[in-house]
């Protein structure tokens, strides 16, 4: 089956991650140098990039269903604008009050607080609407930017720096202890939504479709809707903004696995982990043993395959 | 005759009067300072009274926190400026836009740039600021501080002897200067620390990366082994809290094992007079 | 409850439904299907004939009256419980996703948790969409579309379809065939259907015709019965003329409409 070969890749990319590196670490017998950056380092940080991936794969996968829109993207219903911003705070004023924990939890709460927003005002008349929730999200979006940018102005450079290296992406302070938290997430998002695919199948045909088909619309609309928000918050709250994955990663897919929403999230899941593992590995080695921000690198090798994603035909389609 | 000698006389005064007044070769009255480092020599000069607006990064010694601000390094408000009515606007090349001080020009307003960037050529860059603000002689005095300093601490004097007595192998002890832990920033070259370090007869690990305060991987720091570890004091920040968890990942790293790690101000962050006593704080800890 | 000799699988009674505060759109209808019917639901544009059918499924609720499923409360029923019994089609289908037409006809597979009795190369057999089974969607015409979309009804099991304007748009070819298919359905698997047209000739080969006006039901029954020239005047308020084929079939003519223009120029 295409999901095992899926998997088969995935598991590859990690093991290339995990072991290229800037510099190369063979499998065998190791220094204890070598073990401590492989245990320590490495592994954490590449685990902490396929989790990303997974949930913004799987989250643009889902979303590009419930919205209708092929452009869809975790990060046009501006939750992850809000994660930034929360994020920004956080950092700009050197907030510490939960240790190492404060930026992520505080990014967290922002998405989650965002997601409910946008929710909130998508709602008419009893359910979700995707035309309310696009426009709310775009708009929102385009205010917490604002906002972002607002506080960057006013504030020093040490701290701005330290903000925006975050918000780009910044994979480099992956450690063990947040591992356990963003699996949790991740995989309760995944598998809230993973549930749901026939549900979601139906929604992309139409609402009155789903009706027919047994499904209540707005409910599964809105587990889609929480599912999406928990992953992207566990994205954001892992390792800042990366854009692209959630907006390729589906298309890309549904080329390889058809439209069938319970073949393309977890596929979709798949390959966003493995990109994602893959630029991380090259924000890591391109400059050593200076770091760039993940995001750049998804975004460098996202848009010109986007650009050249459109000059095909009916790519566009959900 | 004696008339037109007084006339002559009373002309050449007021000639030589108003050549003053004209102020071009006066000293500045009222000079604003585009960057920190710049305002502290201004005012280790002597000249805090003249000084008639800084940026909102200005802040120390304290009586500069209480000038007149005219906005940010990259953003100075040029209304704000002129406002002030300068005589002198003195401006860094790395720290403030070239359009901005080019502007200023194009407004008739006197500039001065300060080009200086890197330890050894603080003393000079005061001898010449202190040309310009007419404060000559302090100038030189304070500079001549500042050689001596460095004079003192160069490697033979402070840092071979000391520092590798016990390694006997003659390669000096690796050190990194950390600006901010999570994510690794660390001084690269072409800053104050790694000038320093380097002065001091250390090795900074991180004298090879592309630019002066990179994003460094923590893999990297691991394999290099810096026997020291110098983390710089962030405004408002207790050091030792924001550094615990990352102090614990490097715990095989020489300098953690042994506790060798020094929680320095953040005197070397500008290339101010205060860079002496950011020396003297590394060669402390390196002994 | 049911003490007729054929049961009714869709019965209305009184049902009142607005959509904006204050004014009715739904006037106190009532009618019912029999089994196995074949039903066309008559009127002009914005009469009310979505309305009723998406009353008829449940995806608006009335306002007033009761809506009975085989005798069951609509509403009461669990909603994968009805999708077994009832399907809906709507009239735009949004036929822009690359689904293929197996994908599409396995999702009437999604009410069940064990597989019904009808499987979905039996239904593509029924509909004569073996051989195009791999193809995607957005390369089939429009006629094999909604072809499409009936095997997936078939799939699906409802003994009740709803078609909302089915025929609109699709060329007069494609409407013939869509019609006799569901004939065909009907005789093989007793499916009644309910179809929404505006076409009044095509109203012409249902069992039953019900015309709708503004929210109300003006006549039920027999088409030749319900298709008069009162009658259509009423609820398209046009002149018609009921005129009798070669073959003894009814066929309704305007041409009264154009030929009062005709003697205006002369």
């Amino acid at each position: 089956m295409r999901i095992f070969i899926l998997v088969l890749v995935a598991l590859f990319i990690f093991c290339c991650a995990l072991f290229l590196g800037p510099q190369i670490i063979t499998p065998g017998p190791l220094s204890a140098i070598e073990r401590e950056i492989l245990i320590s380092i490495r592994l954490p940080r590449v685990l902490v990039a396929m989790l990303m991936g997974m949930a913004l794969g799987a989250s643009g996968a889902v979303l590009q269903g419930i919205l209708r829109n092929p452009l869809a993207d975790p990060y046009i219903l501006g939750i992850s604008s809000g994660a930034s911003l929360t994020a920004a705070l956080g950092i700009i004023g050197g907030m510490s009050f939960l240790g190492s924990f404060t930026v992520p939890v505080l990014a967290f709460v922002g998405a989650l607080v965002t997601g409910g927003i946008v929710g909130v005002m998508g709602w008419k008349r009893g359910g979700l609407w995707p035309e309310r929730l696009l426009l709310a999200g775009v708009g929102l979006s385009f205010l917490f930017s604002a906002l972002l940018m607002l506080m960057m102005s006013i504030s020093t450079d040490e701290g701005l720096r330290r903000a925006m290296l975050w918000i780009f992406g910044d994979l480099s302070m992956s450690e063990w202890s947040r591992i356990p938290w963003g699996l949790a997430f991740v995989a309760i998002g995944i598998v809230l939504s993973a549930t749901r695919a026939r549900a979601l199948n139906a929604l992309i045909l139409g609402d009155e479709f789903a009706h027919s088909l047994g499904f209540s619309p707005q409910r599964e609309r809105f587990i889609l809707f929480v599912s999406v928000g928990l992953l992207t918050g566990a994205s954001v709250s892992l390792g800042g903004m990366i854009g692209f994955i959630g907006l390729l990663i589906p298309h890309i897919m549904r080329f390889f696995m058809g439209s069938d929403s319970r073949m393309l999230i977890p596929a979709s899941a798949l390959g966003g982990g493995s990109l994602l593992c893959i630029a991380d590995l090259v924000s890591r080695s391109v400059l050593p043993p200076m770091e760039l921000p993940a995001g750049v690198v998804t975004a460098i090798i996202g848009a010109p395959y986007f650009l050249y994603l459109l000059r095909k035909k009916d790519v566009l389609s959900i | 005759m004696k008339r037109y000698f007084i006339i002559i006389i009373a002309l050449l005064i007021g000639l030589s009067y108003s050549a003053f007044a004209g102020g071009s070769t006066a000293s500045p009255q009222r000079i604003i300072s585009l960057a920190p480092n710049t305002t502290e020599i201004l005012f280790a000069l002597g000249l805090g009274d003249r000084i008639v607006g800084v940026t909102t990064f200005c802040d120390y010694p304290a009586e500069a926190k209480a000038k007149p601000k005219i906005g940010g390094m990259s953003n100075p408000s040029l209304e704000a400026v002129v406002s002030l009515r300068p005589d002198l606007v003195v401006v860094t090349e790395d720290g403030n836009p070239k359009e901005f001080w080019e502007r200023l020009r194009s407004l008739n307003i006197k500039t001065y740039v300060f080009t200086e960037r890197r330890l050894k050529e603080l003393p000079q860059g005061i001898r010449e600021l202190g040309a310009v603000v007419g404060a000559h002689q302090e100038a030189v005095k304070l500079a001549a501080g500042i050689e001596k300093a460095i004079g003192r601490h160069e490697s033979g004097v402070g840092g071979q002897g000391a520092g590798n007595k016990c390694q006997g192998s003659g390669t000096s002890k690796k050190v990194l200067f950390i600006v901010w832990p999570e994510p690794l920033i660390v001084a690269g070259p072409g800053t104050a620390m790694d000038d320093a370090i380097a002065l001091l007869g250390y090795e900074n690990i991180a004298h090879g990366a592309a630019t002066a305060y990179p994003k460094y991987s923590i893999e990297e720091v691991l394999r290099r082994a810096p026997d020291v570890l110098f983390i710089g004091k962030a405004t408002g920040m207790d050091m030792r809290e924001v550094s615990q968890g990352f102090l614990k990942r490097l715990s095989l790293v020489p300098a953690v094992r042994n506790n060798k790690i020094c929680y320095v101000s953040d005197n070397l962050y500008r290339l101010a007079p205060r860079v002496v006593r950011g020396i003297e704080e590394l060669a402390e800890c390196l002994k | 409850m049911s003490s007729a000799s054929k049961p009714y699988i869709l019965e209305l009674e009184n049902v009142r439904y607005s959509y904006e505060k204050g004014s009715l759109f739904i006037h106190d209808l009532s009618f019912s299907i029999p089994e196995g019917g074949f039903i066309g639901l008559l009127g002009a544009n914005g009469s009310g004939k979505s309305t009723i059918l998406k009353l008829a499924c449940g995806i608006l609720k009335p306002l007033a009256g009761r809506i009975r499923l085989w005798g069951r409360d609509l509403l009461a029923q669990n909603s994968r419980d009805r999708a077994k019994l009832i399907s809906y089609l709507p009239q735009t289908l949004d036929i822009s996703v690359p689904f293929t037409v197996r994908e599409l006809v396995s999702m009437g597979l999604y009410p069940y948790d064990i597989p019904p009795a009808l499987s979905v190369d039996e239904a593509l057999d029924m509909v004569g969409l073996r051989d195009k089974a791999g193809a995607r969607l957005t390369d089939l015409s429009g006629g094999e579309r909604r072809r499409t979309f009936i095997c997936m009804t078939l799939v699906q099991g409802a003994g009740l379809l709803l078609l909302d304007e089915p025929l609109a748009n699709l060329d007069i070819k494609y409407q013939i065939e869509l019609v006799k298919l569901l004939k065909n359905l009907r005789e093989l698997r007793n499916i009644a259907v309910i179809m929404a047209l505006h076409d009044i000739n095509m109203a012409l080969q249902f069992e039953n015709v019900i015309l709708i006006k503004d929210g109300n039901l003006i006549g039920s029954g027999r088409p030749d019965e319900v298709l008069s020239q009162r009658m259509l005047k009423q609820a398209f308020d046009v002149d018609v003329e009921v005129r009798r084929s070669a073959s003894q079939g009814i066929y309704i003519s305007y041409d009264n409409n154009f030929a009062e223009r005709r003697s205006e120029r002369n």
